[in-house]
């Protein structure tokens, strides 16, 4: 016998993990919109006689951003463990040490391009370098923001253990940004 | 006020798609008639003069090849989904509305701001260098493109969230339906590849006004800009814009034929394979190094150019076979949306043989070497009109489709075939002439001056194709307008629709969908074969 729609019961319309969905096509965008940048900067390094004169770039100070963003991995995922454990007071303390780490890589990326003394006008070198590590903060401040924004939404109790989707899409971008850094640090830093 | 209010505010998914088709509507009146002036200036580009001198006449040609695409086929296609696909999903609205409200605002007026900064001397570059006088307006052109970008991407992640999340139980994503699969497939790869375009409008922009000027400041040549963002409306990546006809052609054809489509999943395995191969974010031939093999003989390249016909021919052939096994259910004139998904489909196919004729490095299509570097001949043109024209009539055949729960009223059938059968008519020509032409070396650069006698006649065969397109497109605003006018009411479902969307009454379900167990569920109580 053919089982005919109708003559089931109705089903309940459900929205499961819209915002983690949402925020994964989201990062998904937003590494490929980086990636743009960092391919055209490895494409032009590519065709060119010569880059950065040596010693411009130091090593030690992104190696600080790497290792600051490696960290941040585990308290962004500390957090989303809290709130599925409804431990707001964990989840609370994550967040905010996600966010903090956040700052920290801001002032350390900020002194990097202080250090360098690049110029926008200066090379394709300096343009591209300075553009890639400018588009790359403007993604470590959105991902910031969105930290914010889900800690104030987990501290007015949107956010616990039967809803914690906020909290899993926020570390995701959090995560993609990290991915961000780490491919950047491997191709701009390490082998320049 | 109340108007202006509910506009800004409103979260009702059909709302927000008629904004965009409106928006669409309008805008590809604006660029047929661009597309008239282009051919009547392409016609004797020496001795006419139109636009002004040179570079108007460049900025002009780069804004119709750059809004066909993003000012025209897109909002066309994103306002059928955002109206049709939550319904379709069994959803009762679109997921994050506000968001998809704030997409429409926010491409109205990147559209506006792209359009007058092109009118005030801006565009994507400058034939002779770009002056103190253009910058600022070429920079204005570029903000109003990112705002375009922004938009657009925003509007597909609703959409795509709502395919992902949003369906109604029992309707796996094998069961989706056709049209909502291949939004889904076209907003997965927009929101892989603009961002990619995007990131070339912030090199060039920033380049503009503080950069060393290699990326489109004033040390660069005249398609520095141009050359950076071609690639959206060049093969691979044009395919993308058009992945909603092989939804739309397997989504009307069976209702047409009054039977069960067969091999739905096969379906929606060719329309996934074609957004594979639609993704061109990696053919960039501005980017492309010194000394390396050109990106048009590529192994990638061809392989894709090739490969692209496979998902076309056999939702082609897919679409023949449905036809063939309800052929007693067709009788008299063929209805106007089967008209539109049907030449939608065949100026599909024929962009994607001429995609594979360019690609054949023998043909020359992508132009020889002796030519101006990265610009190819006029074929490459040729397979962006008649890819980008298949998804403006195919979206066209989807209003008559989908009438019913866009606006609620019937659109006059007649009309409608003329309308579609002028922009069909004018796509061949236009699109057909462009690949002929590149067989004679015709350069595709506004200035470019051809080198075969025989361009001159093709040219005027394109004029005339750009003349019915603009007639085809005058056809359809009035058919839309007559019907508005007379207030005719359609039923809701004057088809019998396969699925969930012809369920509904007065756009919105009057209880919620039950549960779903194939792709047709408005065909399961029927006692058919899922």
């Amino acid at each position: 016998m053919a089982v005919t729609t109708n003559a089931l019961p109705a089903a309940e319309v459900t929205r499961p993990r819209t915002v983690l969905v949402a925020t994964m096509f989201a990062s998904a965008a937003a590494f490929m919109a980086f990636a743009g940048v960092l391919v055209i900067y490895i494409n032009e390094r590519a065709a060119a006689d010569e880059w950065f004169p040596a010693g411009v770039i130091e090593l030690g100070p992104a190696g600080f951003v790497f290792a600051t963003m490696i960290l941040s991995v585990f308290t962004v995922q500390w957090a989303v463990q809290a709130i599925n454990n409804d431990d707001r007071l964990n989840a609370y303390m994550a967040l905010g040490l996600t966010g903090l780490f956040g700052a920290a890589v801001f002032n350390q990326l900020w002194f990097i391009i202080n250090d360098t003394g690049f110029a926008l006008a200066g090379s394709n070198a300096e343009f591209l370098f300075l553009l890639v590590n400018g588009v790359f903060l403007a993604f470590l401040i959105s991902a910031v923001a969105f930290l914010t924004l889900t800690f104030l939404r987990a501290l007015i109790g949107q956010y616990g253990p039967r809803k914690a989707d906020g909290v899993a899409a926020a570390a995701f971008y959090w995560d993609t940004v990290v991915a961000m850094w780490s491919i950047t640090w491997y191709v701009v830093y390490v082998a320049k | 006020m109340a108007g202006l209010y509910d506009a800004l505010t409103t979260t009702d998914h059909k709302r927000i798609g008629r904004y965009w088709l409106r928006s669409g509507l309008l805008l590809l009146i604006g660029a047929v008639v661009l597309g008239v002036l282009l051919g009547i200036e392409g016609t004797d580009a020496e001795s006419t003069d139109l636009f002004g001198g040179d570079n108007a006449y460049f900025q002009m040609w780069a804004l119709y090849r750059i809004g066909l695409a993003l000012l025209v086929a897109a909002p066309l296609l994103v306002g059928l989904a955002t109206v049709v696909v939550p319904m379709q999903v069994g959803s009762t609205n679109i997921a994050f509305p506000r968001a998809a409200l704030a997409a429409v605002w926010g491409f109205m007026l990147g559209a506006g701001i792209t359009v007058v900064a092109v009118l005030a001397g801006g565009g994507f570059g400058a034939v002779d260098r770009v002056t103190n006088a253009e910058r600022d307006a070429i920079a204005l052109t570029l903000v109003g493109l990112g705002f375009v970008i922004v938009s657009l991407l925003l509007a597909s992640l609703c959409l795509a969230t709502t395919v992902i999340s949003l369906r109604v139980k029992g309707m796996t994503l094998l069961r989706t339906p056709l049209f909502a699969w291949s939004i889904l497939v076209t907003c997965s790869v927009w929101l892989l590849t603009l961002p990619v375009l995007l990131a070339n409008l912030l090199i060039a922009y920033v380049d503009l006004h503080n950069g060393p000027g290699t990326f489109g400041g004033d040390a660069s040549g005249s398609l520095a800009i141009y050359g950076q963002i071609a690639w959206v409306v060049e093969q691979p990546q044009v395919y993308a814009f058009a992945i909603p006809v092989l939804g739309i052609l397997g989504s009307i054809v069976p209702v047409t034929a009054g039977v069960r489509a067969a091999r739905h999943g096969l379906s929606a395995g060719l329309i996934g394979l074609f957004g594979l191969l639609a993704f061109g974010a990696w053919s960039q031939p501005y980017f492309q190094n010194d000394g390396a093999i050109p990106h048009d003989e590529k192994f990638l390249f061809i392989a894709f150019g090739l490969a692209a016909l496979l998902p076309v021919l056999g939702a082609m052939g897919g679409a023949g076979d449905t036809l063939r096994r309800g052929g007693d259910a067709i009788v008299g004139l063929p209805a106007a949306h089967l008209v539109g998904a049907l030449g939608g489909g065949i100026l599909l196919l024929l962009g994607v043989v001429a995609g594979a004729l360019r690609v054949i490095e023998p043909l020359e299509l992508g132009g020889s070497t002796d030519q101006v570097e990265g610009i190819g001949t006029l074929a490459v043109s040729g397979v962006a009109s008649l890819v980008l024209l298949a998804a403006i009539v195919a979206a066209v055949g989807g209003f008559w489709f989908w009438a019913a729960k866009i606006g609620g009223h019937e659109l006059p059938p007649m009309l409608g075939r003329l309308a579609l059968l002028d922009l069909i008519g004018g796509a061949v020509l236009l699109g057909g002439a462009q690949v002929v032409s590149g067989f004679f070396d015709t350069v595709n650069h506004p200035l470019a001056v051809p080198t075969e006698d025989i361009a001159d006649t093709l040219a005027i065969v394109s004029l005339i194709g750009a003349v019915l397109i603009g007639l085809g497109a005058l056809g359809v605003v009035a058919a839309i307008a007559k019907a508005v006018r007379t207030g005719a009411t359609a039923t809701d479902d004057p088809w019998g629709g396969h699925t969930l969307e012809w369920a509904t009454v007065d756009g919105a379900f009057a209880e919620p969908p039950a549960l779903v167990t194939s792709e047709s569920p408005l065909l399961d109580d029927e006692g058919e074969d899922a």
